[in-house]
């Protein structure tokens, strides 16, 4: 196994497909009606046209990843650069929802349902479902010094056609395990160009985690308060997202619900 | 609070092992979450057993692994050996396990006992229905002749009937959607221009393209796997993408310029091409000299068909059309206009196809890297039955290319087919549409049975209301298929089919540049009583006196038979992969090599004026027909492709019902302003004829023109039986009530339909 994975999806080869989602619903028996990966579409009026592209919300596999920081139960643990999942443990107390910059993980039938970096095929030697199906191979995954070289080598190439694509999460929260080739800004993406572990999750560190270990009735009533904090802290930080200006072109459609997606 | 996470999990696994205990095949289908936990272990981690197949849920026939524990089907992933797949699948593929374990599947034979349309039906043995059937198609037989049995059939295992039985049977009323509403103008154009077929894998060679057009072509929602990998690895080597549609769809995101054109008017601009590129000099005259007769009266034709000229009839600025025809011409011979697949749009699409054709000509790009190869049929001996009592004509991703389309074979009793060929129409397989009109009217002569395989005829052919009144004249109707389609409901007897993950079935031989044959193999044994096709097949073929054709006891006899003139058998196709890969010969320079030609018209060169359709009083070079505006008021309805469904077939599985449980009407949003419709309004869709379907969800988007409305193909299930599709999103074929024929191919163009908004859910 190598020190270090990562994945990148490059958005300018994605055309959409969903194969993706599907692959991994089926490779990691999802349950039905949730999947681990959410496909939309971007559209913006340009000149006199249109700037498109497709968004995937799914685990970025964060360095100092916060729904890591915030489990209590060892469910979420990092794995050579990997956000790891061990249902097993799972207690479904939602904490890593609220912690995760990006909203990813929720909470279905009892266990925490997100991303597990197909850690058995990976260390099979196999590589993730999603990545061996796509049929744009849009999706690569490898050492991260690799994967990372080849999405700045392909911004560059991308710089002539959209002079604001960059590769997003070289350095945010030490690193994500998910690099993105954007073709725009990540604002447009909804994405925050400066995601942050939460002054919550910082108390929460020092002291609700050691103490929820015991799964003591005061270090309950401890999470519980925190728990409503942290709710606070997270809407407030929604909104902020939300609210920042999108780049450049307004906004003509929002992204698509799930069903609608390719309609 | 949380709960200490033990005990819980403690619990869960009680729960479930009794319920995995009970648990059908069917309902084990809907519980992955639960599987997850009763066995302890992934999947992946247990022993697994692998089979070969190709893919089923769309005609791409992708090759795959499937893998399955303990008698389940778990995952299916591409074939890397197989040149289609290369190890990868689209979402439909993908979901193929959650197709078949859908537990709304038709699970035994059905008998009749209600009126016909009813959908009352009572359970029977396979030996009753079997019998049953045998004793009306012979009456039949014996009242009107062999002839008189129509079959209509379509996904991959339609070649036990619609082919093999029905040319054994002696009717050459055999067909298939896939021709005459969907790709027949294509190869019809392609026979009378390049002298070849395109055939199932369009041959545009990606790997070294420079410059490829998709007109009316949407890669990426139209989720053919292999394509969808050549289009991102040709951008990605620089190819320059251009693509014309009304609409700015996913693929119009991937390209350097996109061309909002005007419906129906894509001659136009073809001819505009056509026009730069000879006056620019932008052409290939080695190639147009030795490989094309013509070229001057082409020239003389679009001398004044000039970007201007253009411009004012398909609402594409002329500068943009000189840019693109520069950017086509400048990249020659690399440069491809993709032929695409359901070409049926105005009635005239044979002529526009062999603009398509001709403008790929002019730089020389076929047969030339990166232009159009040229497609390889594989090596592979048919069965040695006995001689077929008629020629087959219906045409398909599986038959022969090239050969049907010229002879019109008589029946036993001497008729030939009923759909109106020479008289119509000019050439080409059997029109599925024009079979339906004989059935009511009797004329020319009556067809009074009908045999469907997979072909969901309510959602397939234009017209529903005449395809109706046909069912209902009809004396005998047999449905073989896998889910109770809407059609299935007008059936006398239902077979219930295995899916292609539970049976055996003909080899997959793919005309390609490099040919291949694939194998299909079950993966486990049919669910409930399901049989495969060869099998019905076989029993009826029996029974109605067609032994001599089934002297082979199984399909691996069968199969074995024609393997063995590769050297090869079942078990040997297997232990190498599942594929057999040939020598292809795709480019001009291999037949130059041997001296002969690639081009299989009269001429042996690409035909840009049409002897053969002067003589046949058709225009030999192609013409600009405006297409009639609809009623005011009203919209041109356009109909496309999503990625995660398959024509109507896929709106109940519910791996794919969970990503797209209808469809929605695009609307341009300053249109539906004007008109008081909100995004997400539900609407009801009315067609020029007061037809109406819905209710869907209005898209107001800037993406799509004014005068048209698109949507996805395949909805508006009415069925109760097919639980998760029924009632949901609007179906475009029911709005079809029109169509107009081309009076070359017989393909029915059906963007000639008009729908207006109607309030109200
Ligand atoms: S499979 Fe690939 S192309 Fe399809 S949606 Fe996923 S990343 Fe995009
Ligand atoms: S994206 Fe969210 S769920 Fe994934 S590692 Fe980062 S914090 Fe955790
Ligand atoms: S890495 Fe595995 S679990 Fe994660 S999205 Fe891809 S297939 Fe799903
Ligand atoms: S393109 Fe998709 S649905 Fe069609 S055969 Fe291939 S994998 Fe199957």
């Amino acid at each position: 196994m190598a020190s270090r994975y990562a994945f990148s999806i490059d958005l300018d080869r994605c055309i959409g497909c969903q194969a993706c989602v599907v692959a991994c619903r089926t490779g990691n028996e999802v349950a039905s009606g949730d999947a681990y990966i959410t496909v939309s579409e971007e559209i913006r009026r340009k000149d006199n046209g249109f700037w498109g592209s497709f968004a995937h919300k799914r685990c970025f596999h964060c360095t100092e990843a916060p729904c890591v920081e915030v489990c209590p139960t060892g469910t979420l643990t990092k794995v050579n650069g990997l956000t790891a999942v061990d249902m097993a443990k799972c207690s479904a107390c939602g904490y890593c929802t609220q912690a995760c910059p990006f909203h990813i993980p929720h909470v279905v039938d009892n266990h925490v349902s997100k991303c597990v970096g197909c850690l058995d095929q990976v260390q099979a030697g196999e590589e993730p479902w999603c990545a061996r199906t796509c049929p744009s191979n849009a999706i690569r995954f490898g050492e991260r010094e690799v994967i990372l070289a080849e999405a700045k080598a392909k911004v560059a190439k991308l710089r002539e056609r959209y002079p604001n694509a960059q590769v997003y999460g070289e350095t945010q929260l030490g690193g994500l395990g998910l690099l993105m080739v954007l073709l725009e800004a990540p604002g447009v993406y909804g994405l925050p160009e400066a995601p942050q572990s939460s002054a919550t999750i910082q108390t929460w560190k020092t002291l609700v985690k050691p103490a929820s270990a015991g799964l003591t009735a005061l270090a309950a009533g401890v999470m519980g308060l925190a728990f409503v904090f942290a709710r606070r802290q997270h809407a407030k930080e929604h909104a902020e997202v939300h609210t920042a200006a999108p780049v450049e072109a307004a906004v003509v459609e929002t992204p698509a619900q799930t069903e609608e997606n390719h309609d | 609070m949380p709960r200490p996470s033990v005990t819980r999990r403690n619990f869960l696994k009680g729960t479930l092992t009794s319920l995995g205990a009970l648990a059908s095949p069917a309902m084990s289908g809907l519980n992955a979450a639960a599987r997850r936990l009763t066995r302890h272990l992934p999947w992946y981690k247990q022993p697994a057993t692998i089979t070969y197949n190709y893919c089923d849920i769309c005609p791409w026939r992708c090759g795959i692994i499937v893998s399955s524990v303990e008698g389940r089907v778990v995952k299916i992933d591409g074939n890397p050996n197989d040149p289609k797949s290369r190890g990868r699948l689209c979402a439909r593929g993908q979901a193929g396990v959650s197709y078949m374990y859908d537990p709304d599947r038709l699970k035994q034979p059905l008998i009749r006992t209600g009126e016909r349309g009813e959908g009352k039906f009572r359970t029977a043995t396979w030996e009753e229905a079997l019998d049953y059937t045998a004793e009306k198609l012979l009456a039949i037989k014996d009242k009107y002749g062999p002839e008189s049995v129509a079959f209509l059939g379509h996904t991959s295992g339609d070649f036990w009937f619609t082919d093999y039985f029905a040319q054994a049977w002696g009717s050459p009323n055999a067909s298939k959607p896939s021709m005459s509403l969907c790709t027949s103008p294509r190869e019809e154009a392609a026979t009378l221009t390049i002298g070849r077929a395109i055939g199932n894998h369009e041959p545009v060679d990606w790997d070294q393209a420079r410059c490829v057009v998709l007109l009316g072509t949407h890669i990426g929602e139209d989720a053919r796997n292999t394509m969808m990998q050549d289009l991102a690895n040709a951008r990605e080597n620089g190819a320059k993408l251009i693509v014309i549609d009304p609409r700015y769809s996913s693929v119009a995101m991937k390209a350097d310029v996109w061309l909002q054109i005007k419906p129906g008017t894509d001659t136009a601009l073809l001819l505009a091409w056509m026009n730069v590129l000879i006056t620019e000099n932008l052409i290939d005259s080695d190639f147009i000299a030795r490989w094309t007769v013509g070229f001057d009266e082409l020239a003389a034709h679009v001398a004044d068909k000039t970007p201007e000229w253009a411009a004012a009839i398909t609402e594409i600025p002329a500068d943009q059309i000189r840019a693109t025809a520069r950017m086509f011409g400048e990249a020659r011979p690399a440069s491809v206009i993709v032929p695409g697949r359901h070409v049926v749009w105005y009635g005239n699409d044979t002529q526009r196809m062999r603009a398509v054709y001709m403008v790929t000509a002019l730089v020389g790009g076929h047969g030339r890297p990166g232009g159009q190869f040229f497609n390889k049929t594989p090596f592979l001996e048919a069965y040695p039955h006995p001689p077929f009592q008629v020629a087959g004509s219906s045409g398909g991703c599986g038959a022969a290319p090239g050969e049907e389309s010229d002879t019109l074979s008589p029946g036993p009793t001497g008729k030939v087919r009923a759909d109106g060929v020479r008289e119509r129409f000019l050439r080409g397989a059997t029109a599925m549409q024009e079979l339906i009109e004989p059935m009511i009217t009797g004329v020319p002569y009556p067809i009074k049975g009908l045999v469907t395989y997979g072909s969901n005829l309510l959602h397939t052919i234009p017209n529903v209301p005449r395809t109706i009144e046909a069912l209902k004249a009809l004396d005998f109707v047999l449905t073989i298929d896998i889910l109770p389609q809407d059609h299935v409901a007008w059936s006398d007897v239902v077979f219930p089919e295995a899916t292609y993950l539970e049976r055996h079935d003909e080899l997959w031989g793919c005309g390609h540049k490099t040919p291949y044959v694939t194998m299909r193999e079950p993966a486990v044994p049919p669910l409930y009583d399901t049989k495969p096709g060869w099998w019905m097949a076989r029993e009826l073929g029996l029974r109605v006196g067609l032994d001599s054709y089934f002297a082979w006891q199984t399909a691996e006899e069968y199969i074995d038979r024609r393997l063995s003139s590769l050297g090869l058998n079942l078990t040997k196709l297997h232990e190498q992969g599942g594929v057999m890969v040939q020598k292809g010969k795709p480019y001009l320079t291999d037949f130059e090599a041997d001296g002969t030609s690639p081009f299989g018209t009269a001429s042996g060169k690409v035909e840009l004026y049409s002897e053969a359709l002067a003589a046949a009083g058709h225009a030999p070079l192609p013409d600009y027909e405006p297409t009639p505006d609809g009623p005011a008021g009203f919209f041109r309805l356009l109909y496309g492709r999503s990625p995660v469904h398959t024509f109507s077939r896929t709106q109940n599985t519910p791996a794919l019902n969970q990503l797209m449980a209808e469809n929605a009407v695009w609307v341009n949003d300053a249109t539906a302003a004007e008109l008081g419709f909100a995004d997400g309004e539900r609407v009801w869709l009315e067609n020029q004829d007061g037809v109406r379907s819905g209710p869907v969800p209005v898209k107001a988007t800037p993406r799509i023109r004014k005068d048209c409305v698109y949507m996805v193909h395949g909805f508006g299930h009415n069925t109760p039986d097919m639980k998760l599709a029924h009632g949901k999103g609007a179906s475009d074929a029911m709005l079809q009530t029109r169509y107009a024929l081309d009076p070359i191919s017989g393909g029915a163009g059906m963007r000639v339909n008009f729908v207006k908004l109607v309030k109200g859910s």
